[in-house]
């Protein structure tokens, strides 16, 4: 009957839609916000707001005082507004790449509603509602099964079970995800029908609370947000603490404080390196464009990092390590185990094919098979082509597909006349074929099922071709091939024919598959063959890689120990020589107990026996064994190995693709998604999604990240530099009393305007070395931002720089008459705009506006000398040990096109606005600009120094002081 | 191998900070970590999540949050300092903590060694920029002069602001200009000039060739050529009669020469309000002009005792007691006169508020 239409819309308006609702998005305004006020625009809104302050004591003091604090206080506020745009688009563009994710084709439910079956979307469906459900429906919600007929329903993606589970109408267990009858929201029916009533919709229900729950738990800073708020602190003290100081020292100078203030904010303009988180989030973005196009799709930009100081990836096996399909491994036939290729496209099958029992063992593999191509895919790859039935049969199929060729004409040719499907009882399959052959009358009987029920009705064995008693020696040759095959982790099948003499069983006989009118008894037995759901073949390959790394892998599976020691081993998670404490009693025949468990190098660990460790134990066991497999775990206890994981200090990589683990994807340091087989849920609480599900790409990732943590510090290194340059001025301008050397302008051009594109070219460096050979970074050794890196930057190249631009400064100044010992404490005669006939040091009298425009060409000189000498800064940053000739000079050409933008910006701003006064650039002299050349020069020389002695002796106290 | 020496080595900080945060982070870890599995174990009983808990967890969580930021608030302040204090040590002082960071046995005295000899060579580098600069700047002729041509104006007496405000009847109120003409002239006493300076024929450049390093001489100009205004007659320079006199003179350049033979002539006005505020004024030398043998300007390390050359104003019948602004420009061939952003620029404006 199913509820009235009135009662549901009554229930759907108490209850909500049946979906479940999105995670908890922080509102868009407070994300932009945040970039407001995050990082160093705190400073430069206190720069600014000091600035304004400034002008209002001014202001009251003489109402005619200039708006040049105003001014600068605007821009100030317009970089920091700026700059945030800037990073929330950036932002807001990764996350839209993943929105478009969550689009899932809505869901349609079959409802009985006013005594009629209607077609509803799920989200209205109400508790109460009578539902039906088929084979390959997805469950719309929690329902309890009312009847059914052959239910089965994959409850994976909820408890990890990968085998289906048959549902039935009886209450059978207290815990609700144990009994038969209820059904949950979002798994899938496999076969068979079945009759419920929602019981739970929406958040209610159990994938709902999980969902929910995963939420609930806090997404912890990534290392690289760590790593910046680090160097924000380290250069925001910096700025302070020098602002300060100076402050100090202007005040008691004598300076007028409102002087002082005007001070204050220069240091801490000069200082802070306004581009340089918004060159991070460019240059995180890059790289997650780069890691997109090798299907590792970035959600959270910080990520991209992560995983390159990932410590320990937790990987699934489904999917992620194997190809998740099952594919013929093994075969056995006369006396003999042969090697199937499970390669991802099985071209190169190698067994000898020359046997006669290899041609009647293919035969029984093609017609004992139930599993069909679907039509419509004959330009379709063998491997890529959709089947109908069940994952060994499918197997079978694409195996003789392979091999033999076209499986279905052979079908056609060798008519089916009688079959009995598997059934659990049974466990065999039958079918009776008349043969191709016009001459031979015979019907062939063929049977395939458990190997143990299939020898037990056979009574020869086929050897070479010719059959041969079942003897004892042949019978224990079985048993040894079953049990090799079967502790390889593989599902045996064995196969067996009779030629059913035709007197007995004339072209007319009818079969009767009830009556088993036939014999299934005294059979010949063929041959054995085994399946796996075999490694995908680049996954060895990168589990290598990750040892290479320094990063371990551990296998957490809901699988069979034993099949996934053997992908384990087959992957190389355990190595080919490593042992666990199980084999070593079984080599010396002794007890688990007595075993030294310090020999053992693997474990393998079952999800019963972590449901009795203590955390302590588990702790042990991760710190003890290097090689490590947990199997049948729930996805519960994957939260615990993270969290174990996390207790040892490492950086930790989850991948999942069921609802249950999304609580251990987002506990996880970096969660990885799979993209084919995950779900919605898994999806959103992960940081990154695998488009392809395979290994592989996670490695990608890694070098990715690895490589841009390295570039990050090249161009926080190449950003640092100059800060020196554009600071020394403002000191030596209190001290020594000298004109002004750079303004505060011209310093926010520097920062925002010639180094933004170089400072990302450095980005597209390559590595230097194989970054995959060393270990993972120490999160809490290892940073970002480290002392030889700050003072290699400030104290050697920024000085150096400092030096060549006052150099140019110099030149500027005394070419136009004041010689540098003339400028010695002129600073307030200078700034006096009643002076107006200053005497230079060729005794000419220069008015207060020629001081200026003077003053202004000096800034643009030393902004000048800087950007020439940010070129060589830039070069040298290539590298942070090997030589520039070795890294190549113009392998990257981005740093070419940073190196062009640097020029041009500033040649535009030398002459082409050279007339704009308020921005401080005058026409410089061409001649200017090759002044503080040979200071590049020297830069890059000195450089190449450093890394000489780096490499010459490694481990020194140079290589220690001296590389960042 | 390297690498993982490299791990182990001395972090970027002072070793007692660095525990302290580490500490800092293992708490909050566990913190979490705790919370993490009070989560766990909700989730595999599966019940209802009663909403009042979570609220309360969620508050938890918030507090915590607060206190990591009151946390991380602190920290960047120690962090800061502690990291400067290491950047100025390195060099300065402090060289104890320095020696306790060394692992490698290396000290202090090494790190001040080669920072001394880095700094040594990098001054040394400098030092021979300045030297190669110095070899390419002439000591007597500039090298540019464009930036300064047309020249500056400049009036005495000097005053803070350009306004002449005082009152005849009461001294102190124009006694400074006096002092300030009084010492200005000084260098013009006719004495001097008449021994250090020659008489040169006016009327033509005074150019004198020979080498760069070659003492030249310079043109008198005597005080009395300033008549009313020389401060001879009249000692307060007509200030306690209510007409000031104002002395104009030209910035010096060096190689300067008024074009094509033309000398600068001076000419005042009223710059804002009525033409006949100022009713008359008597410019000397007569020609109100700056003679043409005061050029070229040879620079101050040769040309040792030039004396600008003079042009006195004589506001000899202003409007009294109100404020007249008044405009001297240079006029001549090639002289611009009108630039906005430089008032001083071949011009100079000044107010005049006599009050009697």
């Amino acid at each position: 009957m199913g509820l009235s239409s009135t009662r549901a819309a009554e229930l759907l308006a108490r209850d909500g839609p049946n979906a479940l609702s999105p995670p908890k998005q922080t509102p868009e305004i407070i994300k932009f916000l945040k970039q407001m006020v995050g990082g160093f625009s705190i400073l430069l809104w206190i720069g600014a707001f000091l600035c304004w302050i400034a002008y209002g004591i001014q202001y009251s003091n003489n109402m005619s005082s200039s708006l040049d604090s105003v001014y600068l206080g605007a821009v100030l506020v317009l970089v920091v507004i700026l700059t945030g745009i800037f990073a929330y688009y950036q932002e807001a563009k990764s996350t839209n790449i993943m929105s478009s994710f969550s689009k899932m084709i809505p869901q349609q439910a079959l409802v009985i509603r006013d005594s009629e079956k209607k077609i509803l979307p799920a989200e209205q469906l109400v508790v109460g509602d009578i539902v039906e459900i088929k084979g390959g429906d997805q469950i719309p919600a929690d329902i309890r099964v009312l009847s059914c007929q052959g239910c089965r329903v994959d409850n994976s993606s909820l408890t990890g079970e990968s085998e289906p589970q048959s549902r039935s109408s009886e209450f059978t267990h207290e815990n609700p995800l144990e009994t038969k009858n209820i059904c949950f929201y979002s798994t899938t029916c496999l076969e068979g029908t079945a009759t419920g009533m929602v019981i739970n919709t929406g958040d209610r229900t159990v994938i709902g609370h999980i969902a929910s729950l995963a939420s609930g738990v806090g997404n912890e800073k990534t290392p690289i947000a760590i790593e910046i708020e680090h160097f924000v602190h380290i250069v925001a003290g910096v700025a302070i603490s020098i602002g300060v100081l100076f402050f100090i020292i202007a005040v008691s100078m004598k300076y007028h404080v409102l002087d002082s203030i005007i001070f204050l904010i220069g240091i801490i303009v000069a200082n802070v390196p306004e581009g340089l988180l918004a060159t991070v989030t460019v240059t995180l973005s890059l790289t997650a464009k780069r890691m997109a196009k090798k299907n590792c799709l970035v959600k959270n930009l910080e990520a991209v990092e992560t995983l390159g100081s990932t410590s320990i990836i937790c990987s699934d096996k489904t999917g992620t390590l194997t190809q998740n399909r099952m594919t013929v491994a093994h075969l056995w036939f006369d006396h003999q185990i042969f090697m199937a290729d499970t390669s991802e496209n099985q071209s190169n099958q190698v067994f000898d094919q020359s046997s006669g029992t290899w041609a009647s063992l293919s035969k029984v593999i093609t017609l004992c098979n139930r599993a069909e191509f679907k039509p419509g895919q004959e330009s379709v790859p063998i491997m890529k082509k959709v089947v109908v039935g069940d994952a060994s049969e499918t197997a079978l199929l694409k195996f003789s597909e392979v091999i033999l060729g076209d499986v279905m004409q052979i079908r056609k040719r060798n008519r089916k006349v009688a079959e009995i499907p598997f059934n659990s009882t049974n466990k065999f399959q039958l079918s009776i074929h008349e043969t191709e052959d016009p001459g031979d009358r015979r019907f062939l009987l063929v049977m395939k099922g458990a190997p143990e029920r299939i020898l037990e009705r056979c009574s020869t064995i086929m050897v070479h071709g010719q059959e041969q008693p079942l003897d004892e020696s042949a019978a224990q040759a079985f048993h040894t091939a079953y049990m090799e095959l079967g502790g390889l982790g593989e599902r045996v099948l064995g196969f067996c024919h009779l030629y059913l003499p035709a007197d007995k069983f004339p072209e007319t006989y009818v079969f009767d598959t009830d009556a088993m009118n036939f014999p299934t008894s005294n059979l010949c037995f063929v041959g054995l063959l085994s399946m796996i759901d075999p490694p995908r073949s680049t996954v060895p390959d990168a589990v290598t890689k990750c040892r290479g790394a320094g990063i371990k892998v551990i296998m957490v599976t809901g699988d069979h120990p034993i099949t996934a020691k053997a992908i384990a081993k087959s992957v190389g998670i355990i190595s080919a020589n490593s042992e666990t404490v199980e084999d070593i009693a079984n080599r010396l025949n002794i007890a688990v107990e007595q075993v030294n468990k310090w020999d053992a190098k693997a474990a393998v660990v079952t999800g019963m026996e972590l449901k009795d460790m203590s955390p302590d134990q588990l702790d042990e066991i991760l710190a003890t064994y290097s090689e490590i497999v947990f199997a049948r775990t729930s996805p519960q206890q994957k939260l615990i190995i993270v969290e174990g994981c996390q207790r040892q200090d490492a950086v930790v990589a989850v991948t999942g693709d069921g609802v249950n683990d999304s609580p251990a994807l987002k506990k996880a340091d970096i969660g990885i998604a799979m993209g084919i087989a995950g779900s919605d849920a898994a999806k959103n609480a992960a940081d990154m999604v695998l488009l392809d599900d395979n290994f592989a790409s996670i490695v990608t990732g890694v070098e990715e990240g690895r490589l841009i943590f390295d570039n990050l510090k090249k161009t926080i290194a190449y950003t640092l530099t100059k800060n020196i340059a554009e600071l020394c001025p403002f000191l030596i301008y209190i001290i020594v009393g000298l004109p002004l050397p750079i303004g505060t302008i011209t310093i926010l051009f520097i920062d925002l305007g010639t180094d933004i594109i170089p400072s990302i070219a450095l980005a597209y460096e390559k590595a230097e070395s194989d970054i995959m050979n060393r270990k993972p970074r120490h999160k809490k050794k290892d940073r970002l931002v480290n002392m030889p890196l700050a003072v290699y930057s400030y104290l050697h190249i920024g000085l150096m720089q400092a030096l060549g631009a006052f150099l140019v400064y110099f030149t500027v100044y005394a070419q136009e008459g004041f010689l540098p010992s003339s400028l010695i404490n002129l600073r307030v005669e200078w700034e006096k705009d009643d002076v107006n006939d200053l005497e230079d040091s060729y005794g000419q009298e220069w008015t207060r506006y020629q001081r200026q425009y003077l003053e202004w060409t000096g800034y643009t000189a030393f902004f000048v000398g800087i950007m020439v000498q940010q070129i060589a800064d830039l070069i040298i940053r290539k590298t942070r040990r090997n030589s520039i000739f070795q890294q190549g000079l113009f392998r990257n050409k981005v740093i070419w096109v940073g190196i062009a933008s640097q020029i041009i910006i500033a040649l535009i701003l030398c002459y082409g606005l050279g007339s704009v006064t308020a921005l401080s650039f005058t026409t410089l002299r061409p001649q200017y600009w090759f002044v503080a050349v040979p200071h590049a020069i020297l830069i890059w020389v000195y450089d190449e120094m450093r890394k000489l002695f780096i490499r010459l002796y490694p481990g020194s106290w140079w290589d220690k002081n001296m590389y960042y | 191998m390297r690498r993982q020496l490299r791990s182990r080595r001395a972090p970027a900080f002072p070793y007692g900070y660095r525990h302290r945060l580490d500490d800092q982070d293992e708490v909050n870890q566990n913190y979490l970590a705790d919370e993490e599995e009070e989560a766990e174990e909700e989730a595999q009983v599966m019940v209802v999540p009663n909403l009042v808990e979570e609220d309360e967890e969620e508050k938890e969580e918030e507090k915590e949050e607060k206190k990591e930021e009151e946390e991380s608030q602190d920290q960047p302040a120690g962090n800061a300092w502690w990291w400067k204090l290491k950047i100025m040590s390195e060099y300065l002082w402090d060289p104890e903590r320095r020696m306790f960071l060394a692992r490698t046995g290396q000290s202090w005295s090494l790190i001040l060694v080669i920072y001394f000899f880095f700094y040594a060579s990098l001054a040394a580098v400098i030092t021979l920029c300045m030297y190669t600069l110095f070899l390419t700047i002439s000591p007597y002729m500039p090298t540019f002069t464009e930036r300064m041509k047309p020249p500056g104006v400049m009036i005495r007496p000097f005053a803070h602001s350009l306004n002449f405000n005082f009152n005849v009847s009461e001294p102190d109120t124009w006694q400074h200009y006096v002092i300030s003409l009084n010492g200005f002239l000084q260098g013009y006493n006719d004495s001097l000039q008449e021994e250090m300076n020659v008489d040169c024929p006016p009327g033509q450049y005074f150019i004198q060739d020979g080498d760069e390093d070659e003492d030249k001489k310079a043109c008198q100009f005597k005080r009395s050529f300033l008549k009313n205004c020389s401060g001879l007659e009249d000692p307060t320079f007509g200030y306690s009669t209510g007409q000031p006199c104002i002395l104009l003179k030209m910035n010096r350049i060096v190689g300067f020469r008024p074009e094509l033979g033309d000398p600068v002539k001076v000419s005042c006005k009223v710059q804002r309000g009525d033409e006949n505020d100022i009713r008359s004024i008597n410019y000397y030398p007569e020609s109100a002009s700056f003679d043409l043998r005061y050029y070229p300007y040879y620079g101050k390390l040769t040309h040792v005792n030039y004396t600008s050359p003079l042009v006195a104003m004589h506001f000899t019948d202003v409007v009294k007691n109100q404020a007249v602004p008044v405009q001297c420009q240079l006029k001549g061939r090639g002289n611009i006169n009108d630039v906005i952003n430089d008032r001083f620029m071949g011009r100079v404006i000044f107010t005049l508020n006599i009050e009697t």
